[in-house]
């Protein structure tokens, strides 16, 4: 009962209720499912190598974003300038990686 | 009731986010974490220009050991599933178990170490020094810039962990515990693109 009104104060004040692990356990399966995909397409040696670089960066972007999304809540209600901050820091590398592949590669 | 449980009773649901120096503090952190964006995006970015140029020392194809590396991946992923364990009891006020998840999180970070220093060692043996060519320069700024997050993660949370033991769970320690626990996951999430940028991607060619 007293656990119960403290969730309900929570949803009121923030409109979540404190999740479970459940969550966190299924962003931890997915993370291990997408690195064992990533090393398994690099074993395998039938695939053409432009087609594996491409292949392992999605999944290395896919996992980053639900790492974020659920172990650091970035999800949750109230995250703005979280996504804010980050963006801006992601732009700027991004900026520095197309410098590099200019740099190198033209 | 002893004097701590109470004291834990009159604890709000969030520890962390119930002052608003706790809410600065994590939002400060994010700035933080954006500016490690970048310095590691630019790392990444130097690495990838220079990957390529490997002069007379060894290729990544030819020094990378996947198998350390899968190693050292699963180790340092579950360390940051132990850390969000920890905020977990943080906000179901155990702190006995904030502690321990905290305690096993220090434990996987420091075999990551381990792992990362046996490697290290191993690659200068096999001549893949610091100034050995731009891509063995790169590789270690860029690890090692990684590795020196983990070291600097394992003893903060170390710490953290000694201080939980002598003021215990309140306003003041909860938001220190959310944030460290943000900087693992950080820490966790640049691992990602090491394994696939600098690993994988090396031992494709």
């Amino acid at each position: 009962m007293e656990a119960n009104q403290e969730q309900v104060q929570d949803r009121v004040k923030r409109g979540t209720i404190h999740e479970g692990p459940k969550n966190h356990i299924i962003a931890f399966v997915i993370s291990i499912f997408l690195t064992l995909l990533a090393f398994m397409a690099v074993a395998n040696t039938a695939l053409d190598a432009t087609f594996i670089k491409i292949f392992i960066v999605i999944l290395a972007i896919f996992q980053a974003v639900i790492q974020l999304a659920f172990w650091m809540h970035m999800k949750d209600r109230g995250h703005f300038f979280q996504i804010l901050f980050l963006a801006t820091g992601t732009f700027v590398a991004i900026t520095a990686f197309i410098m590099a592949i200019y740099w190198v590669w033209w | 009731m002893s004097h701590a449980e109470a004291h834990l009773d009159k604890l709000p649901p969030e520890p962390e986010k119930a002052t608003l120096e706790g809410r600065n503090k994590v939002l400060g952190f994010w700035l933080f974490l954006g500016g490690e964006t970048v310095l590691f995006g630019t790392l990444f970015a130097t690495f990838l220009a220079l990957r390529g140029s490997v002069l007379d020392g060894p290729t990544g194809t030819e020094l990378f050991d996947l198998k350390l590396v899968a190693a050292a991946t699963f180790i340092l992923l579950t360390s940051s599933l132990t850390s969000v364990f920890a905020v977990q009891a943080m906000h179901h006020k155990n702190v006995k178990n904030l502690m321990i998840w905290l305690g096993v999180t220090v434990l996987l970070g420091f075999g990551f170490l381990v792992l990362e220093i046996y490697e290290f060692y191993h690659y200068v043996h096999e001549g893949h020094g610091f100034t050995t060519s731009a891509f063995s320069s790169s590789f270690y700024a860029l690890v090692g810039f990684h590795g020196a997050h983990v070291a600097l993660g394992v003893l903060w949370i170390g710490l953290l962990i000694i201080q939980l033991k002598v003021k215990g769970l309140n306003t003041t320690t909860a938001p220190k515990v959310y944030v460290a626990s943000l900087y693992w996951h950080f820490i966790d999430v640049v691992w990602v693109f090491i394994f696939t940028i600098v690993y994988l991607m090396g031992k494709v060619g």
